[in-house]
C-alpha cells in the first residue's frame, strides 16, 4: 500500500514538473520573441499544455474524488477560452496596428495562386 | 497528503513549496512584461498568463490545505479572467475605432469648410479609404 501511494506521488509530482516546465519555457518565449503576435504563440502554450499538465499531475495526487472534478474542469475550460481569447487579442492588434508593414505583410489570395501557378509553369 | 506513511507527508509539503516558490517566480517576470510591453496586447497577453499561473496556485492550495472549495475559486477565477479579457479588448477596440472615426468627420468637415469643386471628390476619397479599411 505504501508502495502504491510512493508510486501516485511520483507520476503526480513527475507531471507537475513538466508543467511547471512548460511555464518556463513559456516565459522565456514571451521574452525572446520581439513581436506581440509572435509572443502569442509562446503564451498559449502555458494556457492549455503548462495548466493541462500541472492540474493532471494535481489529480493523480489527489485521487477520484469530487475536488478532482473540478480541477478537471478548470481545464476543460479553458480548452475553449484560451483560442478565443487569443483571437480576441489578435484581431485588436491587427486593427489598432499603425505600423503593420513593418512586422508582418499581407498577401491577397489571388496574388499566392499566381505566384502558384507561375512557380509550376517555370 | 499522504499521512500514516512516513516521509511521503513530508516529501508532498516540499514539493508543493518549491512548486509555489517558482510559480510566484515566474508571476513576478509576467507583471515586468506587463509593464514594460509596448503595446496595449503585449499588456493583455501577460494579463492572461497571470491568471494561468494563480490558477495552477490556488489548484495547489486545494491540495495542500485540503481545502475542497478552493477548486471552485479556481473555476470561477478562470471564467472572471476569460470575461476581463473580451470586455478589455472590446473596449480598447471601441475607443479606438471611434477616435478614427471623430478623425475622419474633422477631415471632411475642414474640406467642406474650404469648398471648390475638388471638396467633394476628396470626401469621396476618404470614404473609400474608410471603407477598406473597415473589412478589417
Amino acid at each position: 500500500m505504501a508502495m502504491f501511494e510512493w508510486l501516485r506521488f511520483l507520476i503526480g509530482a513527475l507531471l507537475l514538473v513538466l508543467g511547471l516546465g512548460i511555464f518556463a519555457v513559456e516565459m522565456i518565449g514571451v521574452y525572446r520573441f520581439h513581436y506581440v503576435l509572435n509572443r502569442m504563440h509562446a503564451a498559449a502554450m502555458g494556457d492549455t499544455l503548462g495548466i493541462g499538465f500541472s492540474l493532471v499531475g494535481l489529480i493523480v495526487m489527489n485521487g477520484a474524488n469530487l475536488t478532482s472534478l473540478k480541477l478537471f474542469l478548470v481545464v476543460c475550460f479553458l480548452w475553449f477560452s484560451s483560442p478565443t481569447s487569443s483571437h480576441l487579442i489578435a484581431r485588436l492588434e491587427v486593427t489598432t496596428d499603425p505600423e503593420r508593414e513593418k512586422h508582418y505583410r499581407e498577401v491577397p489570395l489571388e496574388t499566392l495562386e499566381e505566384e502558384l501557378q507561375e512557380g509550376q509553369e517555370a | 497528503m499522504g499521512e500514516g506513511i512516513p516521509g511521503l507527508a513530508s516529501a508532498y509539503t516540499v514539493l508543493f513549496t518549491a512548486a509555489l516558490i517558482f510559480l510566484a517566480i515566474l508571476l513576478v517576470f509576467c507583471l515586468i512584461r506587463a509593464i514594460i510591453g509596448p503595446r496595449v496586447a503585449d499588456r493583455l497577453v501577460a494579463v492572461n498568463m497571470m491568471g494561468t499561473i494563480v490558477m495552477v496556485i490556488i489548484a495547489i492550495l486545494t491540495l495542500m490545505l485540503q481545502e475542497g472549495y478552493l477548486a471552485d475559486i479556481c473555476l470561477i477565477y478562470a471564467m472572471i479572467s476569460f470575461l476581463a479579457v473580451i470586455v478589455l479588448t472590446k473596449v480598447y477596440m471601441g475607443v479606438y475605432l471611434e477616435k478614427k472615426e471623430t478623425a475622419g468627420r474633422t477631415a471632411a468637415a475642414q474640406t467642406e469648410a474650404a469648398g471648390g469643386a475638388d471638396a467633394e471628390s476628396m470626401i469621396s476619397d476618404t470614404a473609400g479609404k474608410e471603407k477598406n479599411h473597415g473589412d478589417v
